[in-house]
């Protein structure tokens, strides 16, 4: 669950942050904040956003401390079981997709391409509070 | 103006220090330093590329800057920096690692309320405000900044000890079958689920049911 993904990320946060050295680029809240997402548009932006950390991110993020990578796999399964429940909304045609998420998801994965392939999965796993504060807030 | 030669020992242990998002800027001084440092402070928003100066705290001797102002925002991530001066020299910059105001704040307790009847007491929770640039400005509770709040609430029996703990999310809790003529102390502290954020628990506030007629 949401809590679950909350505490396992609090428990590495700083180590995870401590990797990202680069202050000048956010995947998820810039140029333009998640939290100006439109209600209508945020189910499709989580199940989207669920299905980039589950495919893009969580593979890329090995670190050579063995309890950082406990608290990684933990994370990763608790997004492959909330991702589980999204894709129902999804085929129950509960969470369409605007223009406004499109262009935003768009958005993300050109942020997440402007890097390497592990500066960007560390980058977007040390933004996890992010997703999780700005998910929470509009629950 | 151009740098000066740095070799100065670096300020230690740059952090935030945040009450009710009340965001201050904290940093020891650079090691076998005496007196006569001085430093200046910068702050960027995460994910925006230039580093910012903050004025107020330009030259200063205390080893503290209040950066509540430019760290309000709670939607957003930050970074602040120090660095200090001695003699001609200076330090590198010392940053903060990433301050998320939300998750990072500490929460005071609640302020309790009670009033007694002969068998119950009512007790009213406010949760602490969000500073605010002014006494002028607007007032924004915490309960606003975290929807899923919950009170826990404990009350004591003062003449035999007993103790009950409540755990509630709306402000408001009647304590019933109480005994008449007796002393009850109430204390209480906020919870927050998600994420996961807690206050202590509040001084003690102790009233007398009414004695039976």
């Amino acid at each position: 669950s949401v809590t679950e993904i909350r505490s396992g990320f609090t428990a590495i946060k700083a180590n995870i942050q401590a990797r990202d050295p680069i202050r000048t680029l956010s995947i998820l809240s810039h140029p333009h904040s998640l939290h100006k997402v439109q209600s209508s548009d945020r189910c499709c932006i989580t199940h989207h956003l669920f299905n980039f950390y589950v495919d893009k991110v969580f593979k890329h993020c090995k670190t050579e401390d063995s309890y950082v990578n406990r608290k990684i796999s933990s994370i990763a399964n608790s997004f492959l079981s909330v991702k589980k429940k999204l894709r129902q909304c999804h085929e129950q045609n509960k969470c369409m997709c605007g223009q406004e998420s499109t262009e935003k998801f768009k958005q993300i994965l050109a942020n997440y391409k402007e890097l390497n392939v592990t500066s960007a999965a560390m980058k977007s796993l040390g933004e996890l509070d992010i997703l999780l504060d700005w998910m929470e807030k509009s629950a | 103006s151009g740098e000066l030669y740095c070799s100065l020992p670096n300020p230690r242990n740059v952090h935030f220090e945040s009450i009710n998002m009340k965001n201050v800027l904290h940093w020891s001084a650079p090691e076998g330093t005496g007196d006569g440092v001085l430093y200046k402070v910068k702050y960027s928003v995460y994910g925006v590329g230039k580093w910012i100066r903050k004025p107020e705290c330009r030259n200063i001797n205390r080893t503290w800057c209040d950066l509540s102002s430019e760290t309000s925002d709670y939607e957003e991530q930050y970074y602040a920096s120090v660095k200090a001066f001695l003699d001609g020299m200076c330090s590198e910059w010392m940053e903060t690692t990433r301050f998320n105001p939300l998750t990072d704040t500490k929460i005071d307790p609640p302020m309790v309320s009670v009033s007694s009847t002969e068998k119950s007491i009512s007790i009213t929770l406010t949760a602490p405000e969000k500073w605010k640039r002014s006494p002028e400005g607007e007032s924004i509770s915490l309960l606003q900044v975290y929807p899923g709040l919950q009170y826990n609430v404990s009350v004591l029996n003062k003449k035999t000890k007993k103790r009950w703990l409540f755990s509630i999310s709306n402000n408001t809790l009647v304590v019933p079958w109480l005994e008449p003529g007796t002393a009850y102390c109430v204390s209480a502290q906020i919870h927050v689920p998600t994420p996961l954020l807690h206050s202590v628990f509040s001084k003690e506030y102790c009233i007398a049911t009414l004695k039976d007629k």
